[in-house]
């Protein structure tokens, strides 16, 4: 157990006023933690684990400078890198539950029970799955419901699987798995693939994979584990049902800002609403970035940078102040 | 005894074991992928098929849940 995590450093850190609480351990977080450290801002970082939505990547072949990393490298390397600086609080393993506006201050709680204070906020905290929400997935979820192919691809060796959601990460989803299933059907809610031609190209080509699109799922079947999959063709409109010993998932994501709900403006997705010129929310003292945001594309290096623009922001603002 | 059932590229597998080094906890390792009877042997103590699972004595843990494989942990020392 790490000193952050002990009864004694919460006791130190009673009462103590941060100028910025970063909240994510993703790209965003990340690229905030080190410029916050390198501007000298006093600052804390309260993260689950390294890496965001990317651990989960067989490989990661678009994060600029690295031509091709692992997601759990690149988890790794993000660490590395943040761990190097001097002056900033790093709190990993902890999750943050709720914050609080108090007069001109914030106060950050997490799951393990610290209550921090802050004079502002960076909240990177990244988005989590999308569930289909249909009968069957949440009874089969581990028992052939899955979420990561990374992990769990190999396990569904000779089978046949579904994948669910036509974007990159279903893309990404079915290439991991011609290594092990023995055919591959990949459901489209929409009349076309929307990933990248490359990997699009890549998946078409291959002899297992099988592309049905306006496909809208209905059902997960099974008894112990998976047996099937019923959906209905949005085309025709007719129900259709899949053999398959596996369901993989990827259907996009929910951004995590429960615990700013109510603080700070949202859209209708749910995404914190900010300014894209500084990243500060509709909140005076709270700023966003990364796939939290209504950042128009959610990906690694515009996380990175959106990170580091808020954090340049936070700089002047505290300086003005 | 702690068993760890890993499959070769799965991050949250590596993340796990990674823990139980840092900490100096000897564990033995399970790879489910090239292994029919670990697998077997996976499903039987989880009844299911996601990795990695954390077999504590006895006591399973699907997924790297860091606060209740150290629960497990405290309540084992």
């Amino acid at each position: 157990m790490s000193a952050a995590r002990s009864g004694r450093a919460r006791l130190a850190y009673r009462n103590f006023m941060y100028d910025l609480i970063i909240v994510g351990g993703g790209p965003a977080g990340v690229a905030a933690g080190i410029y916050a450290a390198r501007k000298k801002i006093k600052s804390t970082i309260i993260l689950e684990s390294f890496g965001g939505q990317s651990l989960v990547s067989a490989g990661i072949e678009n994060w600029i400078g690295t031509k091709s990393v692992s997601g759990f490298d690149f988890s790794q390397m993000l660490e590395a890198h943040l761990r190097a600086q001097e002056g900033i609080d790093i709190f990993d393993g902890d999750l943050v539950v709720k914050v609080e506006k108090e007069g001109d201050s914030f106060k950050v709680m997490t799951r393990d029970g610290k209550a921090l204070e802050a004079r502002t906020i960076l909240v990177a905290s990244g988005s989590k799955r999308r569930k289909i929400g249909v009968p069957g997935e949440a009874e089969f979820e581990g028992r052939g419901v899955a979420y990561c192919s990374t992990c769990d691809a190999p396990i569904f060796k000779d089978k046949d699987v579904a994948v669910i959601g036509g974007g990159n990460a279903g893309l990404e989803t079915v290439v991991d798995l011609f290594a092990y299933a023995s055919k591959i059907y990949l459901l489209e809610f929409g009349e076309a693939l929307k990933g990248d031609p490359i990997t699009q190209e890549k998946i078409k080509a291959h002899p297992k994979t099988e592309i049905i699109l306006n496909a809208k799922t209905l059902e997960v079947l099974g008894d112990q584990f998976v047996t099937g999959l019923k959906y209905e063709d949005r085309k025709s409109g007719e129900n259709k049902e899949l053999k398959v010993g596996g369901v993989f998932v990827e259907i996009g994501s929910i951004p995590n800002a429960d615990f700013v709900a109510g603080l700070v403006s949202v859209n209708k997705a749910g995404e914190i609403i900010v300014d894209h010129r500084t990243q500060e929310s509709s909140l005076e003292g709270v700023w966003a970035a990364g796939d939290v945001t209504d950042v128009l594309y959610k990906q690694n290096n515009i996380s990175a940078g959106d990170a580091i623009k808020a954090v340049l922001s936070i700089y002047d603002y505290l300086n003005k102040k | 005894m702690i068993k760890i059932y890993t499959t070769a590229v799965c991050p949250y597998c590596k993340m796990a074991k990674q823990y139980f080094e840092k900490n100096k906890i000897n564990f033995e390792e399970a790879n489910v992928e090239s292994d029919a009877q670990a697998r077997e042997e996976m499903f039987q103590k989880s009844h299911q098929m996601g990795v990695p699972v954390i077999d504590i004595d006895g006591e399973i843990v699907v997924g790297f849940d860091r606060s209740a494989i150290e629960k497990l942990l405290k309540a084992r020392s």
